[in-house]
């Protein structure tokens, strides 16, 4: 316990150098922008932003970083609120009853309440993952090839079940993802794969290449066709603190939220997207009047808004210890991390102390600072919400267009990003989604790095991961979320999760 | 790709897909490129050594991936005929075309003449994907963006793009 207040007390004095407290300050207003902006998520704007980080020390960068990623979680929640469009995936739930309460005169309660939650959370989460990281990081150094391939495995198979859509393509999908990960030169042998002879493929196709043309570019070509009217409130936003009743009635639900967002954000493959409904469901099945659901219960504001945050906060963990990202934010963060010579893993904390506590203090920091963004500063973001989509995407493009070609100089890159946008545009109308193919690719070359391994220990013998007792009880977990997810039972509940 | 009605088409195939047995569209379309996708990749590492289980080689993991991909998109064109699904929603080509164009067009003008054109270039072109666009908004738009860009790429940020480069005249 005296060791986790001396490193937070090292964090305080790294994360509270003036230019630290700066970045983490342009992270979270940045975060902020593109919550509220819809159309523009945070894979997007940290593709780019990952050139500027360049020039920045790597402490400040991921602060940065950091701070546009749980920004955006806030910033998401406003456009739930006052437009019923979810800003980011993790809001979606937010619009049910966020914007039932902004019809009836509520938004800044609705507001209020959601800031205040997502706060009480994120300091929850912070100490969350201090008081987590040192144990996981032992275990994780007692972890060989065999157990960290078949935690990818899990991690993989929990990102299949969280999906949306059918199974069997989200299965072929992250399948699509590791194989677009074997391209380039191999590891071990040196031997160039899949090149075709084309020089700049010999490092592998760009993660940033490949997020941006997914998520930056595919997302302007699906709201171009999505283009409906805003149902922007126009009336006053109202009073931002909630009463005294209405604190009553969310402590619960804050507290429940939290401690479901925190745990399922631990789990390896984007388990952070689930919190929310969770959370939801939770609620609405302890509720007194279940029927209030759906007609602004601040019940269903408060309790999500804080499992989103919570869960966006202990998704650093597997990073952070294991080195294996989550999902696809926490991949840019490897980007950036590698780009400073960094290798996210149990040996982050040992090497590289003042980053591992400097960047978990300031996510504390930035909670406090979200709120004051948030909340006095509600007016200017909602003048944003009015900027219409036309004028809005050309100059998405711009940016995008911009950071991509920074981030290696190169004019080619920007046309490989385009051919990846009309790709993923094409698989979305056949129901393929990208989110999974970019977790498959994220996690495709240390899986087969520590598959090879394995194999080559076990001397091709594929038992190997089942002898190891830690092996197998998570190839164990992930074969038993897969079975579960296909039982027609649950199947219906997970549709009706996704659909409600 | 030929771009349909959406209203029309909204819950059950077409009658010239019922003839044919077709159940659910997008499924077999998704399908027939995942089985395409894996074709593919299995050609293109087709010369690349597997080694033995014992002593993986480079073409192993490829070549096992992108069977299970095969099969994965086998399945599901095979249960695309068994069952009904959602029908493969229309394409509109506009958005796509001038989105790309401005794109590409970005690429080819950012070394030379530079951001002073690829700017204005792409929000232009681009511009033109949404039915909504009013040109004259638009124009001003751009160039302010272009300007907007310059100041907070170039001079804000200190990024190495190349502003206007006109060989032998310019280079800022």
């Amino acid at each position: 316990m005296a060791d986790l207040f001396h490193n937070l007390a090292f964090g305080f004095s790294v994360a509270l150098s003036a230019q630290n407290v700066g970045l983490a300050f342009v992270g979270c207003l940045v975060g902020t922008l593109i919550g509220v902006l819809p159309g523009v998520g945070p894979i997007a704007t940290i593709t780019m932003l990952l050139p500027i980080t360049f020039g920045i020390e790597p402490v400040g960068a991921l602060i940065m970083l950091a701070g546009i990623y749980y920004g955006a979680q806030y910033g998401g929640s406003t456009t739930a609120i006052l437009v019923n469009i979810p800003g980011e995936v993790t809001a979606v739930v937010t619009t049910l009853d966020g914007h039932q309460m902004a019809r009836q005169g509520r938004a800044g309660v609705a507001l209020g309440i959601a800031a205040l939650g997502s706060f009480c959370s994120g300091c929850f989460a912070t100490l969350v993952i201090a008081g987590l990281a040192v144990p996981l990081t032992r275990l994780a150094m007692i972890f060989g090839p065999s157990e960290y391939a078949a935690l990818m495995v899990m991690g993989l198979s929990f990102a299949v079940v969280l999906g949306r859509g059918s199974i069997l393509k989200s299965v072929a999908m992250v399948l699509v993802g590791l194989l677009l990960s074997t391209v380039g030169t191999d590891l071990e042998t040196g031997v160039e794969r899949m090149t075709f002879g084309y020089l700049p493929l010999a490092d592998g196709i760009d993660f940033a290449v490949l997020a941006m043309g997914l998520f930056g570019f595919a997302e302007v070509l699906r709201n171009l066709e999505t283009e409906g009217t805003r149902d922007v409130i126009h009336g006053a936003i109202g009073r931002l603190l909630p009463s005294r009743a209405d604190l009553r009635a969310s402590v619960g639900p804050v507290a429940r939220g939290t401690l479901v967002g925190a745990a399922l954000g631990i789990l390896p493959g984007n388990g952070a997207v689930l919190g929310p409904f969770a959370s939801y469901a939770l609620e609405k099945k302890l509720a007194r009047e279940p029927r209030r659901f759906g007609r602004g219960a601040i019940e269903g504001v408060a309790g999500p808004e804080s499992a989103n945050n919570a869960g966006a906060q202990t998704s650093f963990i597997p990073l952070l210890t294991l080195g294996i990202p989550p999902n696809a934010v926490m991949a840019l963060m490897v980007g950036a991390m590698t780009i400073h010579g960094i290798v996210p893993g149990p040996l982050v904390m040992s090497k590289s102390p003042n980053l591992f506590w400097g960047l978990i203090v300031s996510m504390w920091i930035g909670n406090l600072m979200l709120l004051v963004i948030n909340l006095p500063l509600i007016g200017i973001w909602v003048r944003f919400l009015k900027v219409p989509y036309r004028l809005m995407f050309p100059a998405i493009l711009l940016f995008c267009c911009i950071g991509i070609y920074s981030v290696n100089n190169s004019p080619a890159d920007v046309v490989f990003t385009a051919g990846f946008a009309l790709a993923g545009y094409g698989a979305h109308k056949m129901g393929l989604e990208s989110a999974p193919l970019l977790l498959g690719y994220v996690l495709g070359r240390l899986l087969e790095e520590n598959l090879r391994r394995a194999l080559a220990i076990g001397r091709g013998d594929l038992l190997i991961f089942l002898h190891r007792p830690v092996s197998a009880a998570l190839l164990a977990v992930g074969l038993l979320v897969l079975v579960v997810a296909v039982l027609p039972a649950i199947r219906r509940g997970r549709e009706e999760v996704f659909t409600e | 790709m030929v771009a349909h009605d959406d209203d029309a088409r909204e819950g059950s195939p077409s009658p010239a897909e019922r003839r044919l047995g077709i159940g659910a569209p997008q499924d077999l379309a998704a399908g027939a490129s995942l089985v395409a996708l894996a074709l593919f990749a299995l050609w293109a590492a087709g010369d690349l050594p597997g080694g033995r289980l014992g002593s993986p080689g480079p073409g192993l993991l490829p070549r096992a991936v992108a069977v299970l991909v095969g099969l994965a998109g086998a399945a599901l064109t095979v249960s695309s005929f068994l069952r009904f699904g959602a029908p493969l929603a229309g394409w509109k080509l506009r958005g796509p075309l001038f989105v790309t164009l401005g794109v590409v067009g970005f690429a080819l003008t950012i070394r030379s003449p530079g951001l002073a054109v690829a700017g204005p270039l792409v929000a232009l072109v681009s511009g033109a994907a949404s039915p909504e666009t009013r040109p004259r908004e638009l124009a001003i738009f751009a160039v302010v963006i272009t300007v907007l860009c310059v100041v907070l790429f170039r001079y804000v940020l200190h990024l190495p793009i190349p502003i206007l480069v006109i060989p032998g005249l310019v280079t800022i």
